[in-house]
C-alpha cells in the first residue's frame, strides 16, 4: 500500500510538471483569443465611424489592448473617468505596463531578446530598437484615405521623414509621432518647453528685475552669488546656488550646455557648422570653458556638491523645496517640480529662463519645435488584430477624442462660450493641479505617446488649454502677472530668442545610431566618460583642474568618436537629400 | 509466523553482500528514481537547455532573425571586443571590482554572522535572545531598492537628511560633511556595510540551528572539567559548527562573482565608477541596454567558467583538510 501511495505520488508529480508546461501555453492563448474572439479579424464589415473600412469599435464587441509606454506619467486610477468612457462608448479597456525612461533601455533590450510584446509599443528610443528588432509591422497598408484616414493625414505631409528601414531595405511607418505635428493655426506660443540656465523668480525681484538681455556665465553666477550670500537660507534650508543634473538617461543635462554657449542650437553632442559638417564638442575648448568656470564657482560654494549622486527623483525633490537659485534644464524634464511649487503657492520659487552665452554671441536657445519622429506608438507583430489597434487609434486623433483627451468633458471641465472659445472656471483650472485628481480624470500616460492634434482644432479652439492664450492669462496667479509687467513681457517664451527656420536636417540629436555598431558603443563610452571625469573635473580643487581635463581628454582620445561623426554626417546628408517629401 | 521468520532460511540474505549491478539498484529502488524524475527533467530543462545559447557568443545576434542557427557566425570576435581595448580595460576593471566586493562582503558576512549566533549562544535570556535576533534579521526582508534608499539617505548631507554626517558632527569627529557616495574610496565599505547591515540576522540563523544539534552532555563534561564560557565556545561550539561553517563556504564561493548587482546598481554614480562598477552592471550596460546580447554572452561565459574553476578548488581544498567535500 505504501509502496503504491509512493508510485502515485511520483506519477503525480511528473504529470503535474507537464501539465504546468502545457498550462501555461494554455493561459497565454486564451490572454490573446479574449481580444481576438470578441471581435474576429474577419468580421471587417461594419464600417467605423469615420467612414473608414477599418472595424468599427462598439460597445457590443469589448476590446482589450495591451500597452507597453514608456513615459514619466503613472497608470491612470482604477476609477478614471476617460477610461471609462472608452469602455461605455468604444468597448476598449487598456491594460497598462509603464515603464519610466531611465529603466526603457534595458527592458526594450529583455523584451526584443523575447520576442513577446503587447499589442501596442510606445516608446521613446531614438535608436528605433524596436523597429530594426521587427518587433514592430509596417503600417503602410493602413494609412491611406479609406482606411485609417485621420493617421494618414497624420503622417502624410511628412512621409519621407517618419519612414525608416527595418533592415531589410524598403521604408516605411512604424511609429506615430507622438509630439510637434501640428495642424491649423499655431497657437499659444506662450510656455516654453525647452533648454535654459534657469533662474529663481524670487531671485530676480529681490534684484529689482535685472536686465536679462546680453546674458554671460559670470553675470548669471553673479547674480546666484548676490542672492545665497544675502539670504543663506530658504524656509530655514541651506540655499543651493547650482544645480547639476545627471543622473542616468539624463546626462545631457551636464554635457549639453556648452553648445548653447557657444551660440549652437540643441544638436545634441555635435556642433553643425555652416557646411552642414557635425563635429563633437565634448573635449574641445568649449566644453572646457564651462566646465573650468563651473569648477571656479564650486570652489565658492555654489554648486550643490550632491548633483552627480542623487537620481532623478532626488534632483526634482530637491527643486520642489523651492531653495535651487539655478540650473540648466529642459522646462518638460522639471516640470513635477515645478507643478509642486505651484501647488505649495511657491510661485515666487519657480524659475524662468536665461540666455548665457560666450563673448557677445547672439544665444540660439529657442528653436522651431521638431516632430518627435521615432517616438510615438507603433503596433506589434505579437498583436492579433492589428486593424482593430490601427482603427483605435485612428478613432482617438478624431477631433472629438482629441477634446476629451486635452480638453476633458465639456460641461464637467470646460465649457463653451458664446463666441465658441472653450473656457474653464477657476475651480476647474484648480482642481487641474491637484495630482490625485489628475489620475482619476486625465488619461496622462496614453495622451503623452498618443498621436495629437496640436495646433488648433477646426472649431478654432487651441489644441488644450496650456496653448489656448486666454486660458494661459487666465490661469496665472498675481504674483506671476506681475512678475511678466515688471519685465514688459506677455508670456513666458518672451525671455526666450526668437527661433530662425530650423535646418532641413536639425535636429541631430535624433539621427539613430544602429543597435551594435561601433557608433553606438562608441556614444555609450562617450558618456561613461563623461560620468566619471566632468563631475571629478567641477568638484576638484582649481589647481587640479588642468590634470583632470587631459585625464579627460585623454580618455576620450581613446573612443572612437569618428565612428560617431561618421554616422551623424552620413544622416545628415541622408536627411538634406531625403526630407521634405510627402505622400 | 513469528517462529517461522526466526527459523527461515532466507533470513541470510542481509548477512551476505549480493550484487545487483546498476540496473538492479535501479529496479529495487525503482520509487526513488521515480521521484527524482521532474527534478531532473526541470534541471535539464532549465539549466541544460539554456547552454545552447552560448552560441550566441560566436555570432553577431540580431534579435530580429528569431532561430539562433540563421544568425552570422563571427568566430571569437566578440570575445577580442570583450577583452582588449576601452572594453577590455573596463571589463578587467570590473573583474577585480567584482571580486574584492564580494570577498569583503563575504569575510564581513561570514566572521559576523558566527561572532554573533556565539553571542547568541551564550545569552541565557530567552526573550532577550529573540527580541535580538528578530531586530538583526528583519532587514533581510526589505527590498534592495528599500535598502539603497535608506543608505543613500543616511549617507547624505545633513540638510538632505544624512543622519551618520549629523551625528559625527554633533560628536565633533568631523568638521564637514563627507560624501560618501562621492568618494570612490568608500564604495566598497559601503557596499560590504550595507549587505552586513541586510544579512547579519538571516545569516545566523543556521549557525545558531547548528548549534543546538551539539550534544549538551558535552558542555556538561567540560562544565566538570572547570572550563569557563570562553573555553567552551572555543573547544565545544566552534568545532560542533565547523562542518556546517565549511560546507556554507564553499557553496558561497561559488558565488564569488555575484557580488550583488542592484546595491551597486541604485548607488553607483560616475564620481565612484572606477570602484563600484562589476561585471553585471557592465554586461547590462553594453549588452541588453545597447542590444548587443552576443557581448552580454561571452562576460557570461567567463563567469560560469570562473565560478566552476573557483568552486571545485574550494571544495579540493576543504576535502584535504579532513572536512565535508559538498560534490
Amino acid at each position: 500500500m505504501k509502496r503504491f501511495a509512493l508510485i502515485l505520488l511520483a506519477l503525480v508529480l511528473v504529470l503535474s510538471t507537464a501539465a504546468c508546461g502545457s498550462g501555461a501555453n494554455t493561459t497565454d492563448n486564451s490572454a490573446s483569443t479574449v481580444a481576438s474572439s470578441s471581435t474576429p479579424a474577419s468580421e471587417t464589415s461594419t464600417a467605423a465611424a469615420s467612414g473608414s473600412t477599418l472595424p468599427a469599435l462598439t460597445p457590443d464587441k469589448p476590446v482589450t489592448i495591451s500597452a507597453w509606454l514608456t513615459s514619466s506619467f503613472a497608470a491612470p486610477a482604477a476609477d478614471n473617468k476617460i477610461t471609462k468612457l472608452l469602455k461605455d462608448k468604444l468597448g476598449v479597456t487598456i491594460n497598462y505596463e509603464i515603464i519610466t525612461p531611465d529603466n526603457a533601455d534595458q527592458k526594450t533590450g529583455v523584451m526584443l531578446a523575447g520576442g513577446e510584446y503587447p499589442d501596442l509599443v510606445g516608446a521613446t528610443d531614438l535608436n528605433g530598437r524596436f523597429i530594426t528588432g521587427k518587433a514592430l509591422i509596417p503600417l503602410d497598408d493602413y494609412l491611406t484615405a479609406d482606411k485609417a484616414d485621420l493617421l494618414f493625414e497624420h503622417v502624410r505631409p511628412y512621409w519621407n521623414r517618419l519612414a525608416t528601414d527595418a533592415g531589410d531595405g524598403a521604408k516605411h511607418i512604424y511609429i506615430f509621432p507622438n509630439y510637434n505635428r501640428y495642424y491649423g493655426e499655431i497657437t499659444g506660443g506662450t510656455n516654453y518647453g525647452a533648454s535654459g540656465f534657469w533662474i529663481q523668480k524670487a531671485l530676480l525681484a529681490d534684484q529689482n528685475y535685472p536686465d536679462l538681455s546680453n546674458m554671460t556665465l559670470e553675470k548669471y553666477f553673479k547674480m546666484i552669488e548676490d542672492y545665497k550670500t544675502k539670504y543663506p537660507t530658504i524656509d530655514g534650508q541651506p540655499t543651493i546656488g547650482y544645480e547639476i543634473l545627471a543622473s542616468t538617461g539624463r546626462e545631457w543635462g551636464m554635457t549639453n550646455p556648452p553648445e548653447y554657449l557657444a551660440g549652437a542650437p540643441n544638436n545634441g553632442g555635435v556642433i553643425v557648422d555652416s557646411n552642414n559638417v557635425a563635429t563633437i564638442f565634448a573635449n574641445k575648448d568649449i566644453a572646457k570653458r564651462y566646465f573650468q568656470f563651473l569648477n571656479q564657482m564650486n570652489a565658492k560654494g555654489l554648486i550643490d556638491r550632491e548633483s552627480f549622486t542623487q537620481t532623478y527623483d532626488q534632483y526634482l525633490a530637491k527643486l520642489a523645496t523651492g531653495r535651487v537659485l539655478g540650473m540648466y534644464d529642459q522646462r518638460w524634464d522639471f516640470g513635477n517640480a515645478n507643478d509642486a511649487l505651484v501647488s505649495q503657492k511657491k510661485d515666487e520659487r519657480t524659475w524662468v529662463s536665461t540666455m548665457p552665452t560666450y563673448d557677445g554671441i547672439a544665444p540660439y536657445y529657442a528653436d522651431r519645435d521638431v516632430m518627435n519622429i521615432n517616438q510615438g506608438f507603433g503596433v506589434s507583430v505579437s498583436c492579433k488584430q492589428p486593424d482593430v489597434v490601427v482603427s483605435f487609434l485612428n478613432t482617438m486623433l478624431s477631433e472629438e477624442w482629441q477634446k476629451i483627451l486635452n480638453w476633458g468633458i465639456e460641461g464637467e471641465d470646460y465649457s463653451v462660450g458664446a463666441d465658441g472659445k472653450f473656457v474653464r472656471s477657476d475651480a476647474q483650472r484648480q482642481q487641474q493641479k491637484d495630482l490625485v485628481w489628475r489620475s482619476s480624470n486625465l488619461l496622462e500616460a496614453f495622451r503623452d505617446l498618443a498621436p495629437k492634434h496640436q495646433g488648433s482644432y477646426s472649431d478654432g479652439n487651441a489644441f488644450s488649454p496650456d496653448t489656448q492664450p486666454s486660458e494661459f492669462f487666465a490661469t496665472l496667479s498675481d504674483y506671476d502677472k506681475n512678475f511678466l509687467t515688471s519685465y514688459g513681457k506677455q508670456t513666458w517664451r518672451d525671455f526666450l530668442n526668437q527661433p530662425p527656420e530650423n535646418p532641413v536636417y536639425y535636429p541631430c540629436w535624433n539621427i539613430t545610431l544602429p543597435d551594435g555598431s561601433d557608433a553606438q558603443m562608441a556614444n555609450t563610452q562617450m558618456t561613461d566618460t563623461a560620468l566619471q571625469f566632468l563631475p571629478k573635473a567641477i568638484l576638484a580643487a582649481p589647481s587640479d583642474f588642468e590634470n583632470i581635463w587631459k585625464q579627460y581628454t585623454d580618455a576620450i582620445a581613446k573612443v572612437n568618436t569618428k565612428a560617431i561623426e561618421d554616422v551623424v554626417n552620413q544622416g545628415i546628408q541622408d536627411r538634406i537629400a531625403n526630407w521634405g517629401g510627402s505622400k | 509466523m513469528i517462529t517461522k521468520t526466526l527459523t527461515s532460511p532466507n533470513n541470510s540474505i542481509s548477512l551476505q553482500p549480493k550484487r545487483k549491478g546498476f540496473w538492479g539498484t535501479v529496479i529495487s529502488q525503482r520509487e526513488l528514481v521515480l521521484m527524482s524524475v521532474p527534478i531532473l527533467l526541470y534541471k535539464i530543462l532549465f539549466s541544460y537547455v539554456p547552454i545552447t545559447g552560448w552560441t550566441m557568443a560566436f555570432q553577431n545576434f540580431k534579435p530580429a532573425i528569431r532561430s539562433v542557427w540563421k544568425q552570422k557566425w563571427v568566430g571569437f570576435d566578440n570575445f577580442v571586443k570583450l577583452f582588449t581595448g576601452i572594453n577590455g580595460e573596463r571589463f578587467i576593471r570590473d573583474i577585480g571590482n567584482t571580486l574584492a566586493q564580494s570577498f569583503i562582503t563575504l569575510v564581513l558576512g561570514y566572521v559576523c554572522a558566527i561572532a554573533l549566533a556565539l553571542l547568541l549562544n551564550e545569552v541565557k535570556s530567552m526573550g532577550f535572545k529573540r527580541v535580538i535576533q528578530n531586530i538583526t534579521y528583519m532587514p533581510h526582508f526589505l527590498s534592495w531598492i528599500i535598502v539603497a534608499g535608506l543608505v543613500s539617505t543616511m549617507l547624505a548631507v545633513p540638510s538632505s537628511g544624512g543622519m551618520v554626517n549629523q551625528v559625527l558632527m554633533t560628536l565633533h569627529i568631523i568638521k564637514e560633511p563627507i560624501l560618501f557616495l562621492s568618494n570612490p574610496n568608500y564604495f566598497w565599505g559601503v557596499v560590504a556595510g550595507s549587505n552586513l547591515w541586510k544579512e547579519l540576522g538571516w545569516n545566523t540563523i543556521i549557525y545558531l540551528a547548528a548549534m543546538t544539534a551539539i550534544n549538551p552532555s558535552l558542555y556538561e563534561a567540560a562544565d566538570m572539567d572547570g572550563a569557563n564560557r570562553f573555553q567552551k565556545m572555543l573547544y565545544i561550539t566552534l568545532p560542533g559548527i565547523k562542518a556546517t561553517i565549511v560546507v556554507l563556504l564553499i557553496m558561497s564561493i561559488g558565488w564569488i562573482l555575484e557580488a550583488g548587482f542592484e546595491i551597486q546598481y541604485f548607488l553607483g554614480n560616475g564620481l565612484v565608477v572606477e570602484k563600484s562598477e562589476i561585471i553585471d552592471i557592465f554586461v547590462l550596460r553594453y549588452g541588453i541596454q545597447m542590444g548587443n546580447y552576443s557581448l552580454a554572452t561571452v562576460a557570461g561565459m567567463f563567469k560560469t567558467v570562473v565560478s566552476i574553476i573557483l568552486i571545485s578548488g574550494a571544495n579540493f581544498i576543504s576535502g584535504k583538510l579532513g572536512e565535508e567535500k559538498l560534490i
